[in-house]
């Protein structure tokens, strides 16, 4: 009975989540008429497959836009707001997870809270204000500023999962280091850096899931130089929507992050991942 | 230990954040005391006339109460669901590296785009929703016009797209569990519901804490969906807090009533959060191991 | 270990290499200008395989020609433009910024963005003195918000040999603000009624009409006969009707945010607009909001009537639903924009040349909001049309290359191109020139119905005739006072308030508005409107 209900269940939910990713690539290849007609569903029988969806975003006589700079931009953008992030997320973790601050009445607490606090702000309202930051510093437009200004929404994350992380590792391990005369710069370079690659990693992913699928900052900070693949993809919504080549885009933009949940899962199945959330 | 030391853990991650957010935060406080909208531009100062009229604002405070139900919600049905497919992920399935990837891919698609993805199914007209009613004989369901299916399918969109982050660190939560309180419950003979009830939940409970809490915060910016299914309809019944924010923000360029209802988002998204924060440790604490 | 090492490597390397060969693939912008001869044959074909099909024609003699163009050079300068996804005006500015290139060495860089961020972004850009563009296109009705921030368009362009020289006067004044020219009108719109022939001239229907009515079948003179119409023929099978769609008596924009304030005006302007009263249709004298008096009210309880007839999922249609619902065949009338009506036109639409335009219904009845009485109309009927809003463009004051970008935006609509352009549906690029409105062009060179062409052309001559006209709120805050409307509205079509009490917040909201934004700056700004209202000259 049990082991119905569980195959059941698991039938189920893998169903609903394939579901949408099974539409959209469809109707990826699906021409215009079968998408405005009404639904459709088994290729060859209730449609013809083609390319026209595909054709518009690869390069190409039919190509209506160039997908493969802003997956470049994408690309420079992520990384550097992950690595901006992972790096100085992870040492005020570390310091968060060893030492205590104080500052009249706040502890660590208060100021991991400060730290995650960041995500809350609904990134609308702070167009104009991060707008003019970037103008002052000649950032509009650039990579650079667009890193910036995702890394106050990244390393709140970073710094969250990773003092879970290093409060799980033992304090002995530093400790030991330190009597053998490093200092606690040393140490942490030294001895808890080694251990910390799979937290590091998930962190780090996060980073760059969230920094990938980021639109809104990347809509108001940049123009044509820093065109992000969100962007470019959402641009091509226009009067009448071209679900086809909506559903195309879409595919080919989470290609690249699909790879990203094998790698998650190897890490998973070694069972190194687990130290990251604990 | 030397002096020195811990700050340079923290402090350079601290500043730089403050780098990046002190002057947005403090021109937000700083517009909302202004007119700036579409045809004022910059610093003048009105006084409290934004949160007065704030006050006054029901479609503002609505939306809040929706925010309530939205977001507790669909953060619930994603833990216990997220719970649920780790538990089965972690063992006892064939075939569980398969399906980690597969259940992992939804966190991985770009909310915005799977959106427009989510439109397109529950569309009524050319929907593959009520195109798959219509082939069993069943009439069309208005998924979107009418206020039930249209809550239905938010959380419906929302629970695809982040149930794979509870699944993601639950399931390297209970990975990581040591095993001896496991080898315990075997030796006293527990029932599998007996040692996830005394065992397993407790020992995953800060981990979960953890989990929700930032979950919680992101579902409170509730927007991709909301946006792009119903623009906040039928009438204003989807409609959340960051949604009319957006409305009133960027389409109607109200740039200091905008912030003004943000700041006061800010605020009670905080001490929300605080005061849950209280709760869940209190619940814990008795429980932990 | 390897394994694993090889697929990180993958995860991380191919997004690498795919974007590499970006850069190696990508097609360096061609160098040298090309040269042109008087009169020459300008073709699209050259610009990519979806202009293939695209007909040909002979370079025009205006002063902004393919020929006139080529003489100048603008090597080494770049322009910088915020335009409309594609393909609505996103495609032609696309298009014609390479032409632009080709012909004059320029560099022109062509942002992309929908129409939310078009507004948004050029106004953060001008608000925060930051001038990030050149050529920024807009709907004509963000007028009032954005004048301050253009720079008049030079008469060398609006008259004499220039390419908006042959602008119906309608136009004309539609992109003019006290009296000088703003706007590059390098579209025209308005919106009328389309109705489908397979049942308006169909022996079968009309009997059928009259045995359920009492009443000989015509196009919908007012609202009233609309939802009439609507109700009767809602679930009918018209002779036409394309297999395996379900025949619906309307299609109209629904949904609150998705243009869907056009479609509202349209229902209430009979009702509200009264030829006898002058000096304000969208507010009094005295700044008082009218959106709530009885001629509003009234045209909203037909909007919310209509809702019974309308397809599957018809309460939140935003245009482009619209256009797809109306196009495929789903229901027997439609209004506003000409989207739908080309998109009918087109060799593969389900309903070709059974289609049919006509002006927008008017009303048996008109408020007199000095009186506060109803008026009966002279003739019966009240007709009020709405000149919705079209795309438009400008240059912005800061641009440092006014003339290059006034080249350029005057190159965008010289004669030649903006003849091809009409052919092109997607370009979103209707007719407004005294040129476009012969029928033979649509006939012969569209392969359109000639009855279709000739009802569509009266309606225009007709919008050109009339004296009562509705105009869009051409005021500072028009998003404000229009989103505020839109929910009012959207709430009474969920049933969630009554129209009364609907329309009523949303005057009060219209007032908070006013006062927000200035009520000396609404009024003044607003003068432009009535000017406009009340064919002040």
């Amino acid at each position: 009975m049990y082991k119905v209900l569980k195959a059941t269940f698991i039938t189920i939910w893998s169903l609903f989540v394939l579901f949408p990713i099974m539409w959209a690539i469809t109707t990826s290849f699906k021409p215009e008429a079968a998408v405005v007609n009404g639904a459709t569903f088994i290729p060859w029988l209730e449609f013809q497959p083609v390319l026209t969806g595909w054709k518009a975003i690869l390069p190409g006589p039919d190509s209506l836009t160039n997908l493969l700079t802003p997956t470049l931009n994408s690309f420079i953008v992520t990384a550097g707001a992950t690595a901006i992030s992972v790096a100085f997320g992870s040492l005020a973790a570390y310091g968060l997870s060893r030492f205590t601050y104080g500052w009249k009445k706040y502890s660590n607490a208060d100021i991991i809270f400060f730290f995650v606090s960041q995500r809350i702000m609904p990134p609308v309202v702070l167009a104009i204000p991060f707008f003019l930051v970037l103008k002052q510093l000649r950032l509009l437009d650039t990579h650079l500023g667009l890193i910036l200004v995702l890394t106050s929404g990244l390393m709140p994350i970073v710094v969250w999962l990773m003092v879970d992380f290093f409060n799980a590792l033992p304090r002995e391990i530093d400790e030991m280091a330190m009597l053998e005369g490093c200092n606690p710069i040393q140490a942490f370079f030294r001895t808890i850096l080694p251990l910390s690659k799979p937290g590091l990693t998930v962190a780090g992913m996060f980073c760059v899931i969230f920094g990938w699928n980021d639109i809104f900052f990347a809509l108001t900070l940049t123009a044509t130089k820093v065109l992000t693949l969100p962007v470019a993809v959402i641009a091509l919504n226009g009067t009448v929507t071209p679900y086809w080549i909506l559903a195309a885009s879409t595919v080919f933009s989470i290609i690249p992050l699909v790879g990203l949940a094998f790698v998650i899962e190897r890490f998973l199945s070694r069972g190194s991942l687990g130290g990251a959330v604990r | 230990m030397k002096k020195g030391y811990p700050r340079f853990f923290l402090l350079p991650g601290l500043i730089l954040l403050i780098a990046i957010i002190i002057f947005p935060l403090l021109f937000t406080i700083r517009v909302t005391f202004s007119s700036w909208n579409v045809s004022q531009s910059g610093l003048n100062f009105i006084g409290g006339e934004n949160w007065s009229e704030m006050a006054r604002d029901v479609r503002y405070w609505g939306s809040l109460l929706r925010l309530f139900y939205l977001s507790f919600l669909t953060v619930a049905i994603q833990y216990v669901l997220g719970f649920a497919i780790a538990l089965f992920a972690w063992k006892g399935i064939a075939a569980r590296r398969f399906f980690r990837v597969l259940w992992l891919i939804p966190m991985m698609t770009t909310p915005s785009l799977m959106a427009i993805i989510w439109r397109s199914i529950f569309t009524e007209d050319i929907g593959a929703l009520n195109g798959l009613l219509n082939r069993v004989g069943l009439d069309p369901v208005n998924w979107l016009t009418e206020s039930g299916p249209a809550n239905f399918a938010i959380t419906i969109a929302e629970v695809w797209q982040w149930t794979p982050f509870m699944f993601l660190i639950l399931l390297a939560g209970l990975l990581s569990l040591p095993k001896e309180p496991f080898m315990a419950a075997a030796i006293d003979g527990a029932s599998a519901w007996k040692t996830f009830a005394r065992v397993t939940f407790p020992m995953m409970a800060p981990i979960s804490i953890g989990a929700i809490m930032i979950r919680l915060i992101d579902a409170s910016k509730i927007f991709d969906s909301v946006f792009t299914l119903t623009r906040g309809g039928p009438g204003n019944a989807t409609e959340t807090p960051a949604a009319y924010i957006f409305q009133r923000s960027l389409q109607d360029f109200q740039i200091a009533y905008g912030s003004t209802l943000a700041l006061t988002y800010l605020i009670l998204a905080i001490l929300t959060l605080t005061i849950i924060g209280k709760v869940f440790a209190r619940l814990s604490k008795p429980k932990g191991i | 270990m390897f394994t694993k090492k090889v697929k990180s490597l993958l995860a991380v390397g191919l997004p690498v290499v795919l974007a590499a060969s970006v850069v190696v693939i990508a097609p360096a912008s061609a160098g040298g200008k090309v040269t042109r001869t008087q009169g020459q044959e300008v073709s699209y074909a050259s610009y990519g395989a979806e202009y293939a099909n695209v007909a040909t024609t002979k370079d025009g003699d205006d002063s902004c020609s393919w020929y006139n163009t080529s003489k100048k050079d603008y090597s080494g300068k770049t322009l910088r433009v915020l335009t409309h996804a594609i393909p609505n005006m996103g495609k032609p500015t696309a298009l014609h910024a390479k032409q632009f290139e080709d012909l004059t060495g320029a560099k022109v860089e062509v942002e992309h963005v929908s129409f939310g961020d078009l507004y948004a972004k050029q106004l953060r850009s001008y608000q925060t003195d930051t001038n990030q563009y050149d050529v920024v296109f807009n709907g004509s009705y963000q007028i009032g918000d954005f004048q301050q921030y253009y720079a008049k368009v030079p008469d060398s362009i609006t008259k004499g040999n220039g390419s908006l020289a042959t602008l119906t006067p309608l136009y004309k004044a539609l992109y003019k603000w006290d009296g000088d020219t703003k706007l590059v009108g390098i579209d025209g719109d308005r919106h009328f009624l389309k109705y489908r022939t397979d049942v308006y001239e169909n022996a079968e229907a009309k009997a059928f009409y009259k045995k359920k009515t009492g009443k000989d079948l015509a196009f919908p003179k007012t609202w009233k006969e609309y939802n009439l119409h609507a109700k009767t023929f809602n679930g009918y099978k018209p002779a036409g009707q394309p297999a395996g769609v379900k025949f619906t008596g309307t299609t109209e924009i629904t949904q609150k945010g998705g243009l869907m304030f056009g479609a509202f005006i349209d229902r209430v302007a009979p009702y509200a607009k009264n030829p006898n009263v002058k000096g304000g249709f969208w507010f009094d004298e005295n700044m008082v909001p009218q959106v709530n008096n009885p001629g509003f009210v009234a045209g909203l309880t037909d909007f919310v009537d209509a809702t019974k007839y309308m397809p599957v999922g018809g309460k939140n249609f935003d245009l482009s639903k619209e256009i797809e619902s109306f196009g495929r065949g789903d229901s027997l009338l439609s209004y506003t924009w000409d989207d739908a009506w080309s998109k009918s036109n087109e060799p593969t639409s389900p309903i070709k040349n059974k289609v049919k335009a006509a002006p927008l219904p008017g009303a048996e009845k008109v408020w007199n909001r000095v009186t506060k009485k109803w008026d009966t109309p002279k003739g019966g009927i009240n007709y009020a049309p709405y000149i919705a809003w079209g795309w438009s463009s400008a240059v912005t004051a800061a641009s440092p290359q006014k003339q290059m970008a006034f080249d350029y935006l005057c190159f965008w609509g010289n004669q030649a191109n903006h003849k091809l352009d009409l052919t092109i549906g997607d370009m979103g690029v209707n007719p407004a020139r005294t040129e476009d409105f012969k029928s033979d062009f649509w006939v012969k060179e569209m392969n359109w119905g000639k009855p279709a062409v000739d009802s569509w052309l009266a309606t225009m001559q007709n919008y050109e005739k009339n004296t009562n006209r509705v105009f869009d709120l051409r005021v500072p805050g028009v998003s404000d006072y229009m989103t505020a409307l839109e929910n009012a509205v959207a709430k009474a079509l969920a049933g969630q308030a009554t129209p009364q009490k609907a329309l009523d917040e949303a005057a009060k909201e219209w007032n908070a508005i006013t006062k927000r934004v200035g009520i000396t700056k609404v009024k003044s700004a607003y003068q432009n409107v009535i000017a406009l209202e009340d064919n002040i000259k």
